[in-house]
């Protein structure tokens, strides 16, 4: 087999490890909070708008009218594990990706079509009081399905990065003269399909706490029967994006990963960490499950909400220990030499600590107006 | 050469990025002269008490919005993602370069956005002083976020005697910066005036608001085409020699950089008698005349300013070939090429020939004159194989951009091989040949097979003797 990775051709990093694995983690979690909103949530407003109670088609309204402010966020955090992973993994990730250019450069193309979709479905939710357009209607049925199939190239993108086994034959079979058409998928591998449909479940129930949290912060305007349903809904989305979240993970773990990941993954803190990573929904199910009777109280809210941040962050952390081991036999990121380019990593982490301070103020300044009825000041 | 190439037929890989990059620039450049453009105007219709025009503004800021923030950071990701399929060696290199730069940028992106959303939709409830504040906001991190970009395309032209290894502000402070910067920063104001006078011949019917959006927008507009016409001319000034030769030498270039003098010109005289002087003359067809004018320069601009750079993606860095020019890093550079193999110093190029021709192995390595012993057919095969590794960034094959078939028609393979063995010193915009004797004769073998027939009718050709 061709070893398709050059360990020799490895030159430095210009940050240290921890860093690099860190902001890769950190921007994953940031990262997933807005795509499971718009990956599952998305999905679930189209149907309830459709099919849903009044309470269904109102919660459906509300999370596409903020739809366009998440897809913005999401697409703005996916910059950084993006970057982070072209740090260290550059090796693993380019030719990965190369193999299958054009589904990769396809994600682009999409997402242009699907975030407008989104648009002209958030539009129509503000502008036309009698009734949503056939065509706008589309639009969001659209986007729902193109956030789908890009989840399914992303997927099937960040596979292929850690099944190097595969390379030599998608590349074979996608070539002419050497060069790859970048026509492969990485469906035949294992790993794939229950990766991409433990986003899913993932995102079932970050979708679930997002309800419950705008229910208590921000449905100031709708009234108590709305909130308590939003707590019960919350809660019968999470059981069920749960054992959607479960089922995948046991074909993930237990019929999709090579015995000796596994074996990696059973022994000292990184067993933990698996159990952790499968146990993490239970917090915020249970969270949930106490407060499904009655409207959301804002601390509970809180709660919820940190609680699935906590999921989505032991599972970025899981991938990332995941996709290290994966790769060690290719590609040992963890001793690649470093030459830390000081001054720049400190200007960024001031300006990093700045930025959140402007962006803190801003949206202060939001919230403060939102007190504000539109029209009293200005326009 | 560690990474599998792309063959998009008929374009080139490399020409992806040229058209993403173009698409872009017209809505980036926007989005920065754009936020200045609100938050400069919604404080004087703040201070004047123009309800008309506040609510225009308003009515730009969801255009903007809507072009922006969805198609203009999809494509600034787009562009990310095809310079990484078209040139990870360049990309690899600029990230490790850059990553800070990057992060840095990402963290302005990020005040961008929700300074964006929180600007348009707590419209009329944020209270004045603050509303201007937060669009004055959006605007210096949008021109921050240029700046920052600038830095990192500047050095691919021209970095200056940095080298790798030399440190990130050596990189970042490389001659181009500045010029780059202003000539961009007044492509901002240029390009963002003439969105708003589309806009607003569009959408105004009242003629006072029309002339009075006119006039404010045409000093900055103007102040723009001086700034991008200085900028351009220093952008000559530091580029380096080479790139200045391809600029004379390519009869499409200097087309293309008479185009841009002709285009700008233009745009400054409309602008000038126009909305300057003649605030009324804003109808929808003036103001697309000036809009198509203007993405022109900016397009045609864009073009040049990736064309000049040959053979470099990165200027004495990296080959557009995705090999280095000198011993830097080791194993990618054209030297050690030379020496032992463009097939073997490339892993995808070296598991081909494993392959498909085990008997050209001496044990693990390929032995180089083991590949001229082998059939014709199969030489031929390793010659494309050798082609779209070492041409394809800047050759399609038959038809196509640059394509390699018109370039060569007619020529007989003693023509080919004695352009190929000198191939810097025949076209010095071209990178040297990196590979041995033995894979010269290969290519040759292949380009000699899809070179089309000499025209007839055309004057004769003396006899030639044949290379063997």
């Amino acid at each position: 087999m061709m070893p398709p990775i050059d360990p020799h051709g490895l030159s430095a990093m210009p940050a240290p490890y921890w860093f690099v694995q860190f902001f890769k983690a950190l921007g994953f979690t940031l990262h997933m909070v807005p795509m499971n909103l718009w990956y599952a949530g998305l999905l679930l407003a189209m149907v309830l708008h459709l099919c849903g109670s009044e309470h269904g088609r109102r919660f459906s309204g509300r999370l596409m009218t903020q739809m366009p402010v998440l897809v913005a966020l999401g697409i703005n955090f996916g910059i950084v594990p993006l970057l982070f992973v072209q740090v260290a993994y550059y090796k693993a990730f380019y030719s990965a990706t190369i193999l299958t250019a054009w589904f990769w450069l396809a994600i682009v193309g999409l997402l242009i079509p699907a975030y407008y979709g989104v648009y002209a479905y958030a539009l129509g939710l503000r502008n036309e009081q009698a009734g949503l357009a056939s065509w706008r209607k589309a639009a969001g049925w659209g986007a729902a399905m193109l956030f789908i199939l890009i989840g399914f190239l992303f997927a099937n993108g960040w596979s292929l990065m850690t099944n190097v086994g595969a390379w030599s034959r998608l590349w074979e079979n996608h070539s002419v003269g050497g060069a790859t058409l970048g026509t492969a998928l990485n469906v035949a591998d294992r790993t794939f399909w229950p990766r991409w449909l433990l986003m899913f479940g993932l995102a079932l129930m970050t979708t679930a706490a997002w309800l419950v949290v705008d229910a208590a912060w921000f449905a100031r305007k709708e009234n108590e029967t709305y909130r308590q349903w939003a707590s019960s809904f919350a809660w019968k989305l999470h059981t069920a994006g749960a054992i959607w979240f479960a089922a995948a993970g046991s074909w993930y773990v237990f019929g999709a990963w090579q015995a000796g990941l596994r074996a990696s993954m059973s022994t000292g803190w990184l067993h933990v960490l698996m159990i952790a990573t499968a146990l993490a929904p239970g917090l915020p199910w249970i969270l949930m499950a106490l407060g499904r009777k009655q409207a959301p109280r804002r601390a509970t809210a809180l709660g919820i909400a940190l609680a699935q941040l906590g999921v989505l962050a032991v599972n970025a952390t899981s991938r990332q220990v995941v996709q290290n081991l994966e790769l060690k036999a290719y590609l040992d990121v963890a001793a690649i030499r470093e030459e830390v380019q000081v001054s720049p990593l400190i200007l960024f982490l001031a300006v990093f600590v700045a930025g959140l301070g402007v962006i803190g103020w801003v949206i202060a300044q939001a919230v403060k107006a939102s007190a504000t009825e539109p029209g009293q000041s200005g326009v | 050469m560690h990474y599998p190439w792309w063959y998009v037929p008929y374009v080139t890989a490399p020409m992806l990025i040229a058209v993403i990059s173009v698409v872009h620039v017209l809505v980036s450049h926007y989005a920065v002269g754009g936020g200045l453009f609100l938050a400069v105007e919604t404080g004087k219709a703040y201070r004047s008490g123009d309800r008309e025009y506040l609510a225009y503004l308003k009515r730009h800021g969801r255009f903007f919005i809507l072009l922006t923030v969805v198609f203009g950071a999809i494509t600034g990701v787009g562009i990310w993602w095809t310079i990484g399929l078209a040139s990870p060696l360049a990309t690899e290199v600029l990230i490790r370069t850059f990553v800070f730069g990057w992060a840095i940028e990402w963290v302005f992106f990020f005040v961008e956005i929700t300074a964006a959303f929180v600007f348009y939709y707590y419209w009329g409830r944020l209270a004045e002083k603050t509303h201007v504040a937060i669009g004055w906001i959006y605007a210096m991190a949008a021109w921050i976020s240029l700046v920052l970009i600038t830095g990192i395309t500047a050095f691919m032209l021209n970095p200056g005697d940095w080298r790798p290894g030399d440190s990130f502000w050596k990189a970042f402070l490389n001659p181009q910066f500045i010029p780059q910067t202003i000539a961009r920063t007044g492509g901002a104001l240029l390009l963002s005036s003439l969105y708003v006078y589309l806009h607003a011949s569009l959408t105004i019917r009242d003629g006072r608001l029309r002339d009075l959006i006119e006039q404010r927008s045409a000093r900055p507009a103007l102040l723009g085409a001086a700034l991008v016409t200085a900028g351009g001319l220093s952008w000559y000034g530091f580029l380096p020699e080479l790139a200045q030769a391809v600029l004379v030498r390519a009869a499409a270039l200097n087309v293309f950089m008479g185009l841009i003098f002709a285009l700008t010109a233009a745009v400054f005289v409309l602008l000038y008698l126009g909305p300057y002087r003649n605030p009324g003359w804003l109808s929808p067809g003036f103001a697309l005349a000036l809009f198509l004018f203007g993405i022109a320069v900016f397009s045609i601009g864009e073009f040049v300013r990736e064309a000049v750079r040959k053979p470099y993606i990165i200027y004495n860095v990296v080959l557009g070939n995705q090999v280095l020019p000198g011993d830097v890093f080791g194993s990618e550079a054209v030297p050690g090429l030379q020496k032992t193999g463009y097939l073997e110093g490339g892993i995808w190029t070296r598991e081909y020939v494993k392959q498909h021709y085990p008997g050209a192995l001496d044990g693990d390595r390929i032995d180089e004159k083991r590949l001229l012993a082998l059939p014709h057919s199969d030489r031929i095969a390793l010659g494309e194989v050798l082609f779209q590794y070492h041409c394809n960034d800047c050759h399609a094959i038959h038809q196509g951009y640059s394509a390699v078939g018109p370039l060569i028609r007619g020529r007989s393979p003693a023509m080919i091989r004695a352009v190929i063995d000198d191939l810097h010193g025949a076209h010095f915009f071209m990178p040297p040949w990196a590979g041995t004797p033995e894979e010269a004769e290969l290519i040759t073998n292949y380009l000699a097979e899809i070179a089309p027939p000499r025209p007839e009718g055309m004057f004769p050709l003396p006899a030639v003797q044949e290379a063997p």
